[in-house]
């Protein structure tokens, strides 16, 4: 029953982790790093019998970008967190405070995490069957290492695929399999692939770089139904306004990449308030019940969420100092007064998260003033993993933003290159950004974004990888500024070397003399050479025609 | 043939010149000094109105700089006759000025002052500085004076500020610290060297032509915020990111190179492209790193550092293709102050090594990692007992059995040495605080401007009850002394310099010092006598080095195979010897008492049976107890000071080609100076129209710490959300009032290299901005 600390005598503060995917795998660790002297007891239970791995890279390890033997993500040691594998939870029992396991054992909690995560949403189509544990040869969502490893295997054999879902990780699977070579096909239904992140224009530019890469993109349609022979799926019969009547792609592979749903099936077990996901408030803590928390995919924190890990990650971070505070002083911490930063506030849209673990950034912990509010920072940076083609969206962006007072928006459109640009600019930073086509702006938006640092005047030099406007160094000696530096090293500039000539120095070596030009790392030998050479011709006709 | 010094060449017609190193950086170029005729020597160097120089420089062919000197080292000799040279000593009278005294004034009142200190509040109230350009000689003396006549655990120097975390790196990974575990000249013969952190061709410039290897096969990869002159030798091509042929430049967010390597390494272990083989026999540790990248693939590492994804894999195959386990020439991975110099330095470093490790660099000819040591004694300055927790032969204080032993060298009982001290920024945080020193003794240091958030080091120091400065010019914190001594420098004395190789090299003497100016080692002798020590303090350089070569047998940077005479002998047909170099060559029965895993390279080709030196450790196996590289886990954090709303720009602080550290020496070098005479701020155009400070402008620079001003260059050499400043003034340009003095948990290393600032134009010049007092030196 009741496990309270008592004065004098130490009783370990019993923490119940159920999940052990990227977020419960990295709660545990924190957790670990911050107990040095055994407040905490940690219980992990996780239903997949692998060691944590990296969900992101599934996509990767699909366009075989990735040894799937380098997924793996740290395990806690120290000898003192329990972590069970191949355990799921069953039920929670709140009022004894105890989580019943599928293999009959039963662990006690002063404090449980839910970090159960999300489970890939399947379309509501004929072929697929009931149960979405079983579905036909041939489909595959895209959630676990096993779908991985099934996906890379029926590219072995099928001659084509066909991708159903063009958010992110549709995106990533479709080049990924085109990559390999495979004839693959990207079915969606909106007007353009990442819809949710890319407006019309990026969308379009987006799908140019998709089909230049080799992926058929077809928008517009749904899947209607999957055809399936002897158990095998042999192709998917589309609908919509594009299709044409009983239209059918052949397909030995389909990918379903259709978004996912938060796993709260034993969070509504238990009597906990749910809605789209497990109901959290600011602390992370269930709005039901103070002693039971729940953090990333699974979680619905009052800011939203976007299914980014990044997002996840600081959770587990902000839990992990929350639930070693408690364990000091076991009393419920007092609800933080102030929310999310604003600009950091997302919509509460309702729409689910994407299928996709996509990535953000998770800065510094340590910036001085960082403990006033929830600190969320810069988690929302969606950036597809696509090899050479570049996808960027951060913040502000996507046919979903609506215009507001204050803001900025500027845009270069370049389809013919590949290139879009678009940047929103409110309070003299950057509040959100699509990137399609350019790399480095991409990179430089981001960390603009991210850190807020200021944004140049006017926000269209945004737009292109800031050069000065200056001239290329000149190459030939008459082209040089008289003042041009020609030897760093010494500090000899063209002039000092032309006084040296008009001077009867005629050779290299007269000049290194004279000035120590070419003295120090010798790279500057055959500019100081040209120069001689250039100086002494021009002299010679000065002296002729004088 | 011997070189010798000038005192065995009397009066000759043409007296030859003297063979020795250039006063500056870690690279010691070698130069001739040859005694300048009466009346001056040719050439440019003396300035109208100055004393006539004593020497003329020359450069010397050595492998480090291959017969090239930057423009420091060909004015060097101005420094020997600087319009304010110290040539007595000073005591600050009761008008509060310095005024020149007699040695035996000057020293009776120190020595009487700290034995009254002492034994009012006891030997920690005595603190002691040092620094990294002191010969080994001094450096040695300096730690012993401390551990058996002041008996004080506070000694540091500036080398915390320079090479503690490559240190403390090196030695959890390798079991040794090294800088280069190889010969410079190595690098000539690498397809790829990853430099990370260092502006070599402003910093040392002829290392530049170890690097023509390199860039010939297209593979310097230049990590660094600023396309600095080193980057620009990568890719002159700003922003093309195609590596026009000679390398690639990539330039993160300051504060991130950490992400770039953790980066690296998950591209390499991705893409197979690791050397499992050499990990297998060679390192521990492997597994856990391995995992802690998976967290780091390319495009989320894009997010936080700024370069893209696809750079980032491009430079981990060149990296891999050039690596010995792939056919490659070998490749190399380079550290500087860049990355060391941050709260997250010894991660840093790390991760560089578990890069390095990964792609089966370390260890094998050809290949390697190092960190760029900075400072002309930087390497021997952190072996022979000026640091904290150390005793010499880069020995630990805390080993019983390392004390034993020096203490028997040094003839006192080991229970009368001091534990660890203070580190530098703690140590000079804490002068004049309650139970913190009383008294502070400096030697070649110039603190208050070198050191961070220098306006509480001047607060610091003016709390303490007696200030002591040994220096050769008055440098600020000579100014700010209550006595101030002068002494030797280069060319005015013998000893030994450690380059940034581990090399070996003899400093010669090539004139007389001016005025009454005496070397560290006499003083201190000197003032042990008056403070009633029974210990000897040698004031022969050569007699110290035999004693300090006693002191580090047995320890891991063994010295005790070398003397002047032995060093002086080697160099008329070599290039100077490389420690580990012990006593005892050939003898198994001392095999076990080396270092473990220090292999040198034994040969029996010494007709004297005498050990070799070892230009290239861990060839056979790592000093650690098991022989292998230990990997270790490391994350980002990210900067201590990072940008907020109120300060949104990263400042990142560095050198210029002609200026040396404070600029205590080139400031006083006419030639030096008016090429760079102003500190300067480099800021992007974008930067500089958003916030209203215009190209030639004065702007204002405030972090949390402090408020400076200074000239703003604009340049698209810095990233728009970055602005750099060169850190060799005092005064109102002073970055280091700026920066933070947030310290790595490891390496207590002080975090220069970024901080948050706000940047803002001066309407009105001057008031924000503090003066400084300056004390005038009464003629």
């Amino acid at each position: 029953m009741s496990h309270e600390p008592h004065e004098g005598l130490r009783v370990p503060h019993r923490v119940v982790v159920v999940g052990h995917g990227m977020v419960g795998a990295r709660l545990a660790d924190e957790l670990s790093r911050r107990d040095a002297d055994g407040a905490l007891d940690v219980t992990v239970l996780g239903a997949e019998p692998y060691e944590p791995y990296n969900r992101v890279l599934l996509s990767d390890v699909v366009a075989g970008r990735t040894d799937v033997a380098a997924i793996g993500m740290p395990t806690v040691d120290d000898g003192r967190t329990r972590v069970l594998r191949g355990t799921a939870a069953a039920a929670v029992d709140r009022d004894a405070r105890v989580v019943l396991a599928d293999d009959g054992t039963r662990h006690p909690y002063d404090h449980l995490v839910l970090a159960t995560g999300a489970v890939a949403r399947l379309p509501d189509v004929p072929g697929l069957g009931v149960d979405p544990g079983a579905l036909p040869a041939g489909v595959h969502a895209l959630r676990t290492l096993d779908d991985a490893r099934e996906v890379v295997a029926a590219t072995v054999n099928a001659p084509r695929a066909v991708v159903v879902g063009g958010g992110v990780l549709g995106v990533e699977v479709a080049l990924g399999l085109a990559g390999r070579g495979l004839p693959t096909t990207l079915v969606h239904g909106a007007g353009a692939p990442m819809d949710r992140q890319l407006d019309h224009e990026a969308g379009a530019v987006l799908r140019a770089g998709l089909e230049a890469a080799g992926v058929a993109v077809r928008t517009g349609v749904r899947p209607q139904e999957v055809l399936v022979v002897g158990g095998r799926a042999v192709g998917v019969r589309l609908d919509g306004a594009t299709a044409e009547p009983g239209e059918t792609l052949g397909a030995g592979l389909v990918v379903l990449a259709c978004g996912t749903a938060p796993e709260t099936a034993l969070a509504r077990r238990a009597g906990l308030a749910v809605e789209r996901g497990v109901v959290v408030g600011p602390d992370l803590a269930s709005v039901s019940d103070p002693r039971v928390f729940a953090v990333g995919d699974c979680a619905q924190p009052p800011e939203g969420s976007r299914g980014l890990v990044a997002e996840g990650w600081d959770q587990a971070r902000r839990l992990a100092d929350a639930l070693v505070a408690l364990a000091a002083r076991p009393r419920p911490v007092p609800p933080r007064p102030e929310g999310p930063r604003e600009h950091l506030r997302l919509p509460g849209d309702g729409a689910s998260p994407s299928m996709a673990v996509r990535l953000g950034t998770l800065l510094s912990s340590r910036a001085p003033g960082a403990a006033a509010g929830v600190d969320t920072r810069g988690t929302d940076v969606v950036k597809v993993k696509a090899g050479p083609l570049s996808v960027v969206a951060m913040g502000r962006c996507g046919t979903g933003r609506a215009p507001a007072p204050g803001e900025r928006a500027v845009r270069l459109g370049d389809p013919v290159a590949g290139r879009y640009v678009e940047v929103v600019v409110a309070d003299g930073v950057l509040v959100g950004a699509t990137c399609v086509g350019d790399p480095r702006v991409a990179a430089d938006l981001t960390a603009a974004y991210t850190r807020r640092t200021p944004v140049p005047a006017d926000p269209a030099f945004l737009l292109l990888t800031p050069v000065m406007a200056t001239a290329e160094p000149a190459s030939s000696p008459e082209h040089m500024p008289d003042d041009a530096t020609v030897c760093r090293c010494n500090g000899v500039t063209k002039h000092d070397i032309a006084a040296c000539v008009a001077d009867g120095a005629s050779t290299k070596d007269d000049v290194a003399r004279a000035t120590r030009a070419t003295t120090g790392c010798g790279s500057c030998t055959e500019a100081v050479c040209g120069l001689v050479g250039w100086l002494g011709v021009a002299r010679k006709e000065a002296v002729t025609s004088g | 043939m011997t070189p010798a010094p000038l005192a065995a060449h009397p009066a000759a017609d043409a007296p030859a010149p003297v063979a020795t190193h250039c006063p500056y950086c870690a690279l010691q170029c070698g130069m001739d000094l040859a005694p300048a005729a009466p009346g001056g020597p040719p050439g440019a160097v003396a300035a109208d109105g100055r004393e006539a120089l004593p020497v003329t420089v020359a450069p010397r062919q050595f492998p480090t700089n291959g017969g090239g000197l930057c423009q420091k080292g060909w004015t060097s000799a101005t420094v020997l006759r600087a319009t304010d040279r110290l040539t007595t000593p000073l005591v600050r009278g009761a008008d509060g000025r310095l005024a020149p005294t007699s040695w035996d004034a000057a020293l009776d009142l120190v020595a009487g002052r700290l034995a009254a200190l002492a034994a009012e509040h006891g030997p920690g109230a005595v603190a002691v500085f040092g620094g990294g350009g002191l010969t080994n000689e001094k450096a040695y003396t300096l730690g012993k004076f401390a551990r058996t006549v002041l008996r004080t655990p506070n000694i540091d120097y500036n080398g915390r500020f320079c090479m503690s975390s490559a240190a403390a790196a090196g030695n959890r990974a390798f079991g040794l610290d090294r800088g280069l575990p190889f010969p410079v000249t190595d690098l000539g013969g690498a397809d790829a060297i990853l430099l990370l952190g260092s502006n070599v061709a402003e910093t040392m410039p002829p290392f530049v032509q170890h690097l023509a290897g390199a860039r010939a096969a297209g593979g310097l990869v230049v990590v660094d915020p600023r396309r600095s002159a080193t980057a620009r030798l990568a890719d002159p091509s700003p922003g093309s990111g195609q590596g026009l042929g000679e390398g690639v430049h990539l330039q993160p967010v300051p504060g991130t190179d950490m992400v770039v390597l953790l980066a690296l390494l998950h591209v390499l272990l991705a893409e197979r492209l690791a050397d499992r083989e050499y990990l297998a026999e060679r390192a521990s540790g492997f597994d856990d790193v391995a995992r802690s990248v998976a967290a780091w693939w390319p495009e989320r590492a894009e997010t936080v550092c700024g370069v893209p994804a696809e750079e980032l894999r491009r430079v981990a195959r060149l990296l891999a293709a050039a690596s010995p386990s792939r056919g490659g020439r070998g490749a190399y991975v380079l550290t500087g102050r860049g990355v060391e110099q941050s709260a997250q330095g010894t991660a840093t470093v790390t991760a560089a090594i578990n890069l390095a490790l990964a792609l089966g660099l370390v260890g094998r000819v050809g290949s390697g990692y190092g960190c760029l040591t900075g400072q002309g004694n930087g390497q021997g300055g952190r072996e022979h007992g000026q640091k904290c927790d150390q005793l010499p032969g880069y020995r630990r204080i805390d080993d019983p059995a390392a004390r034993a032993h020096v203490a028997a060298v040094w003839g006192v009982d080991a229970g009368s040495l001091p534990g660890p001290g203070l580190p530098a920024v703690a140590l000079l945080t804490s002068l004049g605080t309650p139970g913190g020193p009383r008294a502070l003794l400096v030697h070649g240091s110039n603190v208050v401007v070198s050191a961070p958030n220098a306006d509480r080091v001047r607060e610091r120091l003016a709390a303490l009850d007696l200030l002591v400065v040994c220096d050769v010019v008055p440098s600020e914190t000579a100014l700010l002394a209550d006595v101030v001594l002068p002494t030797t420098q280069w060319a005015e004395e013998e000893g030994t310099m450690t380059n940034l190789e581990g090399r070996v090299l003899r400093r010669r003497r090539a004139t007389a010092p001016p005025g009454a100016a005496r070397s560290e080692l006499w003083i201190l002798a000197e003032l042990a006598r008056r403070l009633g020590s029974d210990v000897a303090f040698p004031t022969d350089p050569a007699d110290v080095f035999d004693e300090l070569a006693r002191a580090s047998a047995g320890g891991v940077a063994d010295y005790s195979g070398l003397s002047h005479a032995r060093l002086d002998a080697h160099e008329a047909d070599g290039a100077g010897l490389y420690w580990p170099c012990p006593a005892t060559p050939d003898s198994a029965a001392q095999e076990s008492s080396e270092p473990p895993g220090v292999m040198a390279r034994r040969r029996s080709d010494s007709s004297r049976g005498e050990h070799p030196g070892t230009p290239r450790v861990f060839l056979d196996r790592f000093a650690t107890p098991d022989g292998r590289a230990r990997m270790v886990v490391v994350d980002h954090a990210g900067p201590a000071d990072d940008v907020r709303p109120d300060a949104p720009v990263h400042l990142v602080t560095g050198r210029v080609l002609q200026h040396y550290q404070s600029g205590a020496q080139t400031h006083r070098v006419p030639e030096l100076e008016r090429l760079v005479p102003e500190p300067y701020v480099e800021l992007h155009p974008l930067l500089g129209l958003r916030v209203g400070v215009g190209d030639g402008a004065l702007a204002r620079l405030a972090s949390a710490r402090g408020v400076i001003e200074a000239t703003a260059r604009w340049t698209d050499a810095v990233r728009p959300d970055t602005v750099f400043m060169p850190f060799h003034w005092s005064g109102a340009g002073s970055v280091n009032r700026l920066t933070t003095d947030a310290v790595d948990p490891v390496s207590a290393m002080p975090e220069f290299k970024v901080c948050a600032v706000s940047v803002t134009p001066v309407v009105e010049p001057g008031p924000a901005v503090e003066p400084v007092e300056t004390q005038e030196v009464r003629a």
